[in-house]
């Protein structure tokens, strides 16, 4: 079978292409550097020691957030080291303004100067130098209302313990109803990030693989190995072996993908990386990808490899896939909608067209489990579609591919169609 | 038909929209010779070509290859040689090969195995895991001339071998030639330089304007239109000899000129004309060179 050998040739010369070892490998990598860097700088927070004054006019609130601010640093020693002035009526400002000349003097990190209207207007003042730190911020802010809020309660004859445990945030639960009927939790933050994820990747992989086609088809007749082809093997055969040969190549990425993804996501999870923990993927959405890769690849390559038997050049061939992503773009475009609301009959819809399907109808799959009828039927579709593409590439393949002129007119290209029938 | 006629093409036609490349172009390749496909550039050479090796199907007639009619033929009986290039610029020499050797019907193994040996013969087993592309052109052409004959096809197809052929892989693809035709195979190869043709071409064929203006063996072809050429060399201005009686036609070569006589003219009188205009350095009825048949009958019709 002469179209093994045309399909080896494609894949063993891809795969082992630079720029193929190279993409597979960096784009997990990237990846992981921009889902784990945010995470890393929040860790990577200085373990330093902060030099804080409390000035205090209320008399009682500066020693409680001093003994509040009980954090301490990995070597045991405490993270604010506090002092507190107390400052009642007038001295107040001048004690502010003092403790402000040792933070200008480098003595201070922070002063915190709480007010004796606190407990009315709810209003002190946070000072710093250069410390951008808002977990700090934050901390001083939580501790002091803590306080106030204590405060404010007492006088009202209020108990706080009770008062806190009494005004706990409801937690509203998100659950979905399955096409099964069932009820399941769902984590929807976790969800929008996998839906994205899987539509950029498949976009990325049928958009470059189709690429790829195009242009091999180019070079190939640029350099006359197409006549050396032709005259050994059938049209079929080279284009069978492309469509595999190519197919198998981007399966291969994808696998190296899949396999470094689930390494990371199961050491995220023993690692308590809250954010990658939390993507939980099914397996069966796996399986549906590769199939909805599969047939994507079929298809766009279908139309791809017809794009690069009509062209001579590269720059021809640039206008006509610029044409070919648009329909591409369309699952992108609409991912939002897609996602509020996924079973919506605009949303069917799309899902079903063969040029959308493989993005739009995986993304509801991961959403939630559309009835079986809808994904069936969206293969089915695909496949009618792409018998149709592959035989139009086959017949303009034929004739195109030792056409070495500017591209047909729509006219032409039909012409060819019959001609080749 | 002739059973030993290894390729054997009765009246393709091949017309693209109004333009008709290829115009009843009929003519047969017996066994074991070097046969030359003649013809300015466009004239339809390479088009007959590519449709003697079902690249692209004729519009109209009938091609028989290797005793068989078109189609049923095994293609890997055949060797074929595109006008330029035809190599995977970014694959290894030795994997290139090898694929080449593939596709026609090679197992793996014995690919591999001729490639390492072509490249061994042709001195480039130091780049075998080279890319092609960065080998030398000539370099690629011997790659080239290997991927065509590593299958040891019975019939060899060469469209423009020689054309942008450094002397010396001249050489060494006329060698391979010879050397295919002594084993028994037949060449089938097509050219617009006509030193080839003289030197290498048992038969000719020569095609203008996608028709067939003349065939046979290269003696046949001379012979027909030896009997009244005369070269003539000779100080001053020659130009007058064109305008004499006896002349039917001139091809000026700068400081020669061939005469086609007349029917019956006899060469004496312009030897006569000759010496009176000048000094005749050179002055010989002899049989003309194919260039000049060539250029006769192209230029006439």
């Amino acid at each position: 079978m002469k179209v093994n050998k045309v399909i080896r040739r494609e894949y063993t010369e891809i795969v082992r292409r630079k720029s193929f070892v190279i993409s597979t490998l960096l784009v997990p990598v990237l990846m992981v550097v921009f889902l784990m860097v945010p995470i890393l700088f929040g860790k990577m927070e200085p373990a330093r020691q902060y030099q804080v004054a409390i000035v205090d006019q209320t008399g009682l609130m500066g020693v409680e957030l001093a003994a509040a601010l009980s954090d301490t640093l990995p070597d045991g020693s405490r993270k604010y080291v506090c002092t507190t002035i107390p400052a009642d009526g007038e001295r107040f400002d001048a004690e502010r303004e003092a403790r402000l000349a040792d933070v200008r003097a480098e003595k201070l990190d922070i002063v915190v100067a709480i007010p004796a209207s606190v407990l009315d207007d709810g209003k002190a003042d946070y000072i710093t130098r250069d410390e951008r730190s808002f977990n700090v911020h934050e901390r001083m802010e939580e501790g002091l209302t803590d306080l106030v809020l204590k405060q404010r309660l007492a006088r009202e004859g209020l108990d706080y313990g009770r008062v806190k445990s009494l005004t706990t945030r409801v937690e509203l639960e998100m659950n979905q109803v399955t096409a099964a009927g069932a009820v399941e939790k769902k984590d929807m933050l976790g969800e929008y990030g996998v839906v994205f994820a899987f539509t950029m990747i498949l976009y990325m992989a049928l958009l470059s693989w189709g690429m790829t086609i195009s242009k091999s088809i180019i070079e190939e007749k640029g350099s006359r190995v197409m006549e050396v082809l032709l005259s050994s093997l059938t049209p079929r055969d080279i284009m069978v072996g492309k469509l595999v040969g190519v197919g198998l190549a981007g399966l291969t990425q994808l696998l190296v993908w899949a396999l470094l993804g689930l390494a990371l996501s199961s050491y995220g999870a023993a690692n308590m990386m809250s954010l990658l923990a939390k993507v939980q993927v099914p397996p069966m959405v796996f399986v549906y990808f590769v199939i909805y890769f599969v047939l994507g690849f079929m298809l766009y390559s279908a139309i791809f490899m017809t794009i690069g038997a009509m062209c001579a050049t590269d720059q021809d061939a640039q206008h006509l896939q610029g044409l070919v992503t648009l329909p591409m773009i369309v699952p992108l475009l609409t991912l939002m909608l897609l996602i509020q609301s996924p079973n919506s009959g605009l949303a069917v819809g799309l899902s079903l067209i063969p040029l959308f399907a493989p993005m739009m109808m995986l993304s509801r799959i991961i959403l939630l489990q559309p009835p079986a009828w809808q994904i069936a039927l969206s293969m089915l579709l695909l496949v009618g579609a792409i018998a149709v593409a592959v035989t139009f590439a086959a017949r303009v393949f034929r004739v195109g591919i030792l056409m070495y002129g500017k591209p047909p007119s729509m006219r032409e290209l039909m012409r060819w169609y019959r001609q080749a029938g | 038909m002739n059973t030993h006629n290894v390729l054997d093409i009765r009246g393709i036609v091949k017309r693209y929209g109004d333009f008709t490349a290829v115009d009843h172009v009929t003519f047969a390749v017996p066994r074991g010779v070097i046969y030359g496909l003649l013809g300015p550039n466009g004239a339809g050479k390479s088009t007959t070509i590519r449709m003697a090796l079902r690249i692209m199907l004729p519009d109209e007639g009938t091609i028989h290859v290797l005793g068989e009619e078109h189609g049923k033929v095994n293609l890997d009986r055949i060797g074929y040689l595109p006008e330029e290039r035809g190599l995977y610029k970014k694959m290894r020499v030795i994997d290139s090969l090898t694929f080449f050797g593939e596709i026609r019907g090679l197992s793996r193994a014995e690919s591999r195995k001729r490639s390492g040996e072509w490249l061994e013969k042709l001195q480039l087993a130091d780049r075998a895991m080279k890319n092609v592309e960065d080998l030398s052109k000539g370099m690629q052409q011997k790659v080239q001339f290997a991927a065509t004959v590593l299958h040891e096809p019975e019939l060899l197809i060469l469209d423009e071998p020689f054309s942008g052929l450094d002397p010396v892989n001249a050489i060494v693809l006329k060698d391979i030639i010879l050397d295919y035709r002594r084993r028994g195979h037949t060449i089938v190869f097509s050219t617009h330089m006509m030193e080839q043709v003289e030197k290498l071409c048992d038969h000719i064929c020569l095609i203008n304007k996608g028709r067939v203006v003349l065939e046979g063996t290269l003696a046949s072809v001379k012979r027909q239109y030896g009997q009244n050429g005369v070269y003539v060399r000779m100080t001053g201005d020659s130009s007058f000899l064109k305008s004499l009686p006896e002349v039917a036609s001139a091809h000026d070569h700068g400081n020669e000129v061939f005469l086609r006589l007349r029917e019956g003219a006899s060469a004496t009188g312009v030897l006569d004309a000759a010496r009176a205009r000048g000094e005749v350095q050179r002055f010989e009825v002899a049989e003309p060179s194919i260039h000049d048949i060539f250029i006769e009958r192209v230029t006439e019709s």
